[in-house]
Parts: structure tokens; sequence; C-alpha cells
């Protein structure tokens, strides 16, 4: 009889026990209920004598938890059997554009599986595969004439939702280059939804002739590349997160648009947008200069930053939002100000990012 | 209509049909029969791959002497069609059904291969079936299910399902199974076709699987299913004949050239008429010698 | 036949190849994984398009991962995958089987 692949159901205790004890024996540590909670499902491969021999998980279109004892077995053939059956999982659910984040030391593995190399760190790598990849990205993000002969900036935002904070940032980005592409955070885990916020970006900007407003698809802060933007993480999570997440940035997306500036508020508030701005500084330069405005305050003398607004919007306290947003998110909020309440009362979290 | 040729057939072997290596390899381990499994090996959403899969093995790959049988999906499956459709036309020998409870699903099936020979221009009748009795309600109905159709080759007991059908499961001294087993054989005697014993899966009990082996060889089964390749030798050497057994064979057989050579209609032996068992089981206990190495090419038993 | 979505056929493990489809426009282009892509990356690739080609696709991205499949596997997985892209997969392509 050959392997068996089976489903993992982790709500039921002894079945998470075992698995989780199984990927310990294997060095594998970090079982927040963050991380694990994301998961939508997980398999197992079963030895001729029942035994657990290896486990892979998923979350979206990442591919988690893979871990695999090869004793007693050919060198690769578990590994290949249990991601052939997540990624066959995932395929069948009309997901065909997948993730891993891995130790570096498995992203050969993974490469001999098909997945490609995205970025990779001293420890970590970040690799995808299926249909559509980063080429085709790229390719449909708008280009302009003689683009590879202009002066071109890149910001990525998530933007939840647009205020003047990020206008004026991309106000100077505009002033000092030819060509700014602000890129929208495509993950749909903040109060306003990623079509909202793409839309208010749009909107917000549509008097600056020379902004592109782009998806940021999964290349760009996006719960694949930076999961500790969406969840409570240490701080070395962050690190390893957003070295990969540069990278990507660094060394395929700004090479492609020929972006040679990066654009960036300083963050005198957020723990995890701190570090990550810290980690740009350290990985793009020299390919890529990194630009750190100083943010914008309100009349008060207080930052002006999206986590006021979301406040404001709970309190109920609309008044209090003109000033920090334009007048197109202004209208948006107020136009839809029981449906985003009723998302908080829900319990969306406003008070990440 | 179909020829049911009287051959060896001590080991069918399952292969998953969604398994390249398997299917690949499914001709190198020396079964009797391979059965590529279209059934319950083949989840719901690779029925369509693991179909085109062995389709496209047998129009390539060389299986020796092997017979071969696909296992298509049940009758109440929007698979069955095509399954019997595409099979027919890869131009297996046996079309294996699951499930069979009663004359008419043969009936079906009988009919279907003969649409699906005509469709693909094979010859009428070149096809055989088998079935697979997997409940009680078969089990009574094994008679009727082994003389449906004159493409019938033979049936096969099939245990998972007979016991859940039966509220108990298997043990390892086959109690649960002796009706069945009984039933099954005397139905495919009866019929003239084949009886296929059931799969024993525990890999591990070498002892038990002998143990099954050597009683459903006493029983008169002419062979059983199989889902690991190591199980094949071990078969073998359960159905290997005796000494004794292959030497009275060559005296039939050397009493039958005596009777052909005088030009005599009647054949005997020491004095007495060899009728014709007794012809049939020497030819199969020839059958089985040379399958086994026992005898060269004269027929004569080889001392080990 | 034509593309309607995205679909794939075929695992990751020994003696299989993943086949996996979707529209193009610029002719057959196949994006190929394989250890054997220097012996035998021509031929992996001259199988995909003959059987695409033979079901009346002239258009497909093609990304194929083989682990040392022989021809009658890529072809069988090829079929199925452009059947499940074209959602026909309830009438077998007689036309290349």
């Amino acid at each position: 009889m050959e392997n068996q692949i089976v489903d993992l159901h982790l709500s039921d205790r002894a079945t998470r026990q075992k698995w989780q004890q199984f990927l310990e024996s294997l060095g594998i540590h970090n079982f927040s209920d963050a991380e694990v909670d994301k998961i939508d499902f997980t398999l197992g491969l079963l030895d001729e004598q029942g035994q657990l021999v290896g486990t892979g998980s998923a979350a979206g279109n990442v591919l988690k938890y893979i871990g695999v004892c090869n004793k007693e077995a050919v060198p690769g053939a578990r590994f290949n059997a249990i991601v052939s059956a997540l990624t066959n999982r995932l395929f069948q659910e009309h997901r065909f554009h997948l993730f891993v984040f891995t130790k570096a030391k498995y992203s050969a593995s993974f490469q001999h599986l098909g997945f490609k190399e995205l970025a990779h760190s001293d420890v970590a790598a970040f690799l995808e595969t299926g249909d559509p990849n980063v080429d085709d990205y790229l390719a449909a993000v708008p280009r302009v004439a003689g683009q590879e002969a202009k002066k071109v900036a890149g910001i990525v935002m998530n933007a939840n939702p647009f205020t003047n904070g990020h206008r004026y940032l991309v106000e100077q980005a505009a002033k000092e280059n030819d060509l700014v592409y602000v890129f929208v955070v495509n993950t749909d885990l903040s109060l306003f939804k990623t079509s909202e916020r793409f839309e208010l970006v749009k909107a917000g900007t549509a008097d600056l002739k020379n902004v592109i407003v782009v998806d940021g698809g999964d290349y760009m802060v996006s719960y694949a590349t930076f999961p500790a933007y969406f969840l409570e993480s240490a701080d070395q999570t962050i690190r390893y997160q957003t070295t990969l997440d540069a990278r990507v940035f660094r060394d395929t997306i700004a090479p492609a648009l020929n972006i040679k500036t990066r654009y960036v508020g300083s963050e005198p508030l957020s723990r995890t947008t701190g570090i990550y701005n810290q980690v740009l500084q350290q990985e793009l330069p020299p390919k890529v200069a990194l630009k750190i405005i100083e943010r914008k305050t309100a009349t008060n003398g207080n930052y002006i930053t999206a986590t006021e607004v979301r406040k404001c919007i709970k309190d109920d306290n609309l008044d209090a939002i003109m000033g920090l947003v334009p007048a197109t998110t202004q209208k948006f909020v107020e136009d839809h100000v029981a449906i985003l309440q009723e998302r908080i009362k829900e319990g969306m979290n406003i008070n990440g990012n | 209509m179909a020829e049911i040729k009287e051959r060896l057939r001590r080991t069918m072997m399952f292969v998953p049909g969604n398994n390249p290596a398997m299917v690949k390899d499914a001709g190198i381990y020396g079964a009797d029969s391979i059965m590529f499994d279209l059934e319950d090996a083949v989840s719901m959403a690779e029925k369509d791959a693991a179909r085109d899969l062995v389709y496209e093995a047998l129009q390539t790959q060389d299986y020796g002497d092997a017979e071969l049988v696909v296992r298509v999906n049940g009758q109440d499956t929007p698979y069955y069609a095509n399954d019997v459709r595409a099979m027919v036309k890869a131009g297996i020998d046996v079309v294996r059904l699951p499930k069979a409870e009663d004359a008419e699903m043969v009936k079906k099936l009988d009919a279907d291969i003969t649409a699906a020979e005509k469709e693909f221009g094979r010859e009428e009748g070149s096809t055989m079936l088998m079935a697979a009795i997997e409940s009680a309600k078969g089990v009574i109905n094994a008679y009727q299910i082994a003389s449906a159709s004159d493409r019938m080759m033979g049936i096969a007991l099939s245990a998972e399902d007979y016991t859940t059908d039966m509220k108990t499961h298997r043990y390892p001294d086959g109690a649960e199974l002796e009706f069945a087993r009984n039933m099954v054989l005397h139905a495919a005697r009866a019929a003239g076709v084949a009886a296929f014993d059931t799969v024993f899966t525990n890999m591990n009990d070498t002892e038990g699987f002998y143990r099954e082996t050597e009683y459903i060889h006493q029983l008169g089964f002419d062979g059983k299913s199989l889902v690991n390749p190591r199980q094949i030798p071990m078969v073998n050497k359960v159905y290997e004949p005796t000494k004794k057994e292959i030497e009275n064979a060559k005296n039939v057989e050397n009493a039958i050239k005596e009777a052909k050579l005088k030009g005599s209609g009647v054949i005997s032996m020491n004095g007495q008429m060899v009728d014709r068992p007794v012809v049939l089981r020497a030819e199969r206990v020839m059958r089985l010698a040379k399958a086994s190495n026992l005898i060269d090419e004269e027929g004569n038993y080889i001392e080990k | 036949m034509e593309i309607k979505e995205t679909a794939v056929a075929g695992t990751l493990e020994s003696s299989d190849i993943q086949i996996m489809l979707s529209k193009g426009t610029d002719g057959i282009a196949i994006d190929l994984e394989s250890d054997v892509a220097k012996q035998f990356g021509n031929q992996i690739k001259k199988v995909i398009t003959e059987t695409l080609t033979a079901m009346g696709i002239q258009n497909a991205k093609v990304k194929a991962v083989d682990k040392g499949a022989l021809d009658c596997v890529i072809k069988a997985r090829t079929i199925a995958a452009a059947q499940r892209a074209a959602k026909t997969t309830d009438e077998p392509a007689w036309e290349v089987l």
C-alpha cells in the first residue's frame, strides 16, 4: 500500500496535539493562535502503518506548516507527496496562484516542484507557483511612453482610509518625480474593503496627472508577504517578513517599472510600520533610494493617521474627520457610516493597520 | 461471443488508476491479471484524469501476458458510462463491474460494452466482463450474476463493503466470510466462470496471508485479489502443484498424445477411461507447473 | 476547444507531470521545470504541444512540472488539463484518445 493523504481536523484537540508534536519534532515552534487560526485546512501523510510522516496546511493562497519525516523513505518523496496534495487541493478550489514562506535551506526543494523564488534572506525564502505569476502581474501594470528614461517613484499604502496624510505623501512624490506609482495593499483584512480603499486612493489623487494607482497584488505588504502587518507579531517575525517584502520590491518590482525611489511617511506611532521603515532603509539602497517624508500634522498639531479616522467613525464623531481626510473620503464615510460602524460592531479590529 | 479463455488467474493485482508510477510498473511483478482501478482508489476530483491515464497507458505500455482488467465506477455514478466507453475503446480485456447485485446490472454492462464495441469499431464480443460481489444481495444472487452474460469471465468477492453490509468487519479467522466465499465459489463453478477471493490488506501479517490463501486455494478459488506486489510470489507458492500432481498430469498428457497417434477417440490410462474433468485438471496442473517453473520444456518435473 | 478557465492535472510525485493550462494569446507557450529538461525537455514540450494542437487549442500558457513522466503520462495529463480548462470533462476527447 502506498502512503495515504488524509484530512487533519485541527479543531479536534487530540489531532491538533499530535500535529503540533510532529512539527515540533521537526524543529517548527511557532504555534501562536494568530497563525494557527488562519489555517483553512491541514493535510496529513500516513505511512503503511498509519503513522503521521508528513503534513502541510494552507491559509488562503499561502502554504504553511509543511513538515515531513524522511526516515525510511525515498528522499523527497514524502515532501513531494504532501506539497502535491496541498497544491492540488487548492487548485480544486480554483486558487491557482500559491505562495510559500520557508527556511532558506528548503527553497531548492520547492524550486524542484516548479516554485519560483521571489526573494530570500539569510534565514528565509519566499516563493510562488501557479498562475498568474509575478511576470503576469508586472505585465499588467500600466506604463507611460519613454518610462525607462523617466524619474519614477513608488509608494505602497493600505490607506484604510485615504487621508490628507497619504495625500501629502503622494503630492511630495509627484512634485519630485515624472511618474509615481501608488500601490494599494490588496489584502482584504481592513475596515475599508480593498475595492473601497483602492477607489478612495484613486479619487483622492485624480487631480495629480503623473500618479498611477495600482493594485499591489500579492507582492507588496500583502497577507502573503507580510502577515505580521495584519497579525500581532514579535519584532523578529516582523523583521524577517519585511526583509523579504523589501527585497521583492527592490529586486523584482522596482527594476521592471524603473522605480528609483520609494517614498514612505515617517512613522512615530506604529511599531510594526516603524520596523518596516527601518528594514526598507537597510534593504532598498543603493538600488532604490528611500525617501522618508515627515508626517503631516493636523491643525491641532496631532499627526494625521487613518487610525484616528477609524476611531472617529466608531465614536460616530464625523465632524472630527473633516480636515483629516480629503473631500472624496469624507463623502464616502458620510454615505457609508452605518455599514462601517456595523463592521466595527461585528468585530473588525480598527486599532491595527 | 466473447471467448473466455481458460488461463491462470491466481493473482489479480489492484493498481490505483491515477498513480503513474504504479500504472507504469504494473507489468513487472508477474501478476496473472492486472486490475486498474478507476473506482475506490481514485478521488472524485480525479476520475477524469485517472481514466485518461489508464487509457494512454494501455495504448503504449507492455504488460506482457497479463490479463488486463479495469474496475469502472458503479452504474449509479456519472463516471460509469464514459469509463466503459473509454476502456472498450482502449481494448481492455475485461471490464470489472463493482457492487453487482443482480443479473440486470450485468446485462446492462453487457449491452453498454456491445454498444461501445460498435461505436469504436472493436470486434464485437471481444471484451470480457466480470462482476464484484460486495453485498448480501449480491451474494444471494451470485449465480444469476455469474450466468447473466456470455462475456462473463468471473466473479469476485469484495469483503470490505460486504462485511459492512453484514454489520460486521473482517476478522483474522475469516469466519464472517465463510458463507459468501462458498456462495461465490459455487455460483462461479455452476456458471463455468472464474472465482476470485477478496484482498488481504495487513501487509505485516505474512502468516495470516498464507493461512487465508491456503484456505481459499483449498476451497477451489482460481485466485486472489491483491493490493501489493509483494503478495504475488506468496500466492504463486501456495498454488504450486506437487510433484505427484505434476507426474500424474504428465501421464494424462501422454495418454492423450498416444490416443491421438492411434487415432482413437477414447483416452485411456492404466486401463481406465480418462474423462473430460480429468483432462481439464491435468491441463490446469501443467499450466501451473509451467508458470511456477517446476517443469522443463518437455514437461518433466525439475528436481530442486 | 477553447480554454475557459485555468486548470491543472497531474501531481508532483515520481513518474508524474503536473500541467497547468491557462489562457494565452501567443501560441502555445510552455514553461517547463524538469530534472531531465536537458535531455528530454524538447520531447516533453513536443508531446504537450501536439496533444493540445490535436485538441484544437492554438493558444495557451502551459506550466509543466515534470517528475520523470513517460510520454503516455504527459499526454494523459495534458488531455485531462485541457478538458478541465475547457469545462468538457463530461465528454472524453475521443478525437485524441
